[in-house]
């Protein structure tokens, strides 16, 4: 896909405010309400995040060395690569409801112990991420790769790694969402 | 008796708190002062990235979100409890009363916030110490019984280096 740079950095910008919108509001719930799980094997809100978190600890200076050393844009288009659009897309919370998807081993959170201030964590890589999108408005986010958490032969281009990862986060956060509307309806 | 310890005894709250509680959070004003009686508590910074442990508090030890106790602001850290900890707390309210009562207690107070600022440029060469046993001898000397009081996770990461090396470093100071 094609799209002009401003406006994809502008969309991205969006949802991550809105992201980080949703989660301020859950400082409210109790510690007990956070690590609630709907069933055995689903993740409990804290557990949506922390698995957040750790995407965001390859990713946020990945992507943060990637733009430092970036060259200036040299056109106001964004072209997607065919493997980014394919996992952006992925990605992408769908109205009609989501695919399950195994993760990957080490960015699984299951049982590790969160407490609140995993949503101080999460909405602190937020503000990161916001900073670093600013940031890109200069980088040419077609012609700078960057390198991919699940394997080391593969490089996106910039843009697509930015809206892999805004995607993803959203896509837990609205899983986190759900597992709040369901707080004190399981058995 | 000590006067504050006899102003704590006639006025303090006392609080208990369970292992891993939190005493106080970010984001919210906390203006209290807690004398720790037992237990032990750390106080850490929580980055995007990690936990940052930047002090511990034992039995005897007065502890508060400084910067929020005396600007009025958020705290910028947690106060967790290690273990079961038992406290008395006052108000800054309190605090003060106590403090401005005479010049003896406005001297005490100076003292404190004097033994306060020497502790932080202690803590400021701590951290900048290359040398990562070295940081944790200098600890060790202010701090005998630290093994016994703290896990050392935390440990490890209040000298600002990995479980892995301290525990490496420990053995090779006892082979």
């Amino acid at each position: 896909m094609k799209i002009a740079a401003h406006t994809l950095i502008s969309d991205l910008t969006a949802r991550t405010e809105k992201a980080s919108e949703t989660v301020r509001a859950y400082r409210g719930l109790t510690e007990e309400q956070l690590n609630a799980k709907q069933n055995p094997e689903s993740w409990s809100m804290l557990e949506c995040l922390e698995h957040l978190n750790l995407y965001g600890d390859f990713y946020l200076p990945e992507l943060e060395k990637r733009i430092l050393t970036a060259k200036p844009a040299t056109s106001a288009t964004f072209k997607s690569g065919v493997i980014g659009n394919y996992f952006a897309g992925l990605m992408l919370p769908k109205a009609t409801g989501m695919k399950k998807m195994k993760s990957p081993k080490d960015k699984n959170p299951a049982n590790s112990g969160l407490s609140v201030a995993t949503i101080d964590r999460f909405l602190k890589q937020q503000e990161h991420l916001l900073r670093l999108l600013s940031l890109a408005s200069k980088a040419d986010l077609t012609k700078t790769k960057c390198a991919i958490s699940i394997s080391r032969l593969i490089k996106l281009r910039l843009g697509d790694t930015f809206r892999f990862y805004v995607y993803h986060i959203e896509r837990h956060v609205a899983q986190a969402e759900r597992t709040k509307t369901g707080l004190g309806k399981t058995a | 008796m000590d006067p504050f310890i006899q102003f704590l005894t006639d006025n303090a709250t006392e609080r208990t708190v369970a292992k891993n509680a939190f005493i106080f959070t970010e984001g919210r004003v906390d203006q209290n002062i807690y004398f720790i009686k037992s237990g032990a508590v750390r106080v850490f910074l929580q980055t995007e990235f990690e936990e940052m442990t930047i002090r511990f508090g034992y039995a005897n030890n007065i502890i508060a979100s400084l910067s929020s106790f005396i600007n009025d602001t958020p705290s910028e850290f947690y106060m967790q409890a290690i273990r079961s900890t038992t406290m008395s707390v006052i108000s800054k309210a309190q605090f003060l009363e106590f403090t401005s009562a005479s010049p003896d207690r406005l001297n005490w107070y100076i003292q404190l916030l004097q033994g306060l600022v020497t502790q932080q440029m202690e803590r400021e060469i701590d951290l900048l110490t290359p040398s990562p046993s070295e940081r944790l001898q200098r600890v060790l000397a202010r701090s005998p019984q630290l093994f016994q009081e703290i896990p050392s996770k935390y440990i490890a990461s209040y000298l600002r280096m990995t479980p892995e090396t301290l525990s490496r470093i420990r053995r090779s100071m006892n082979p």
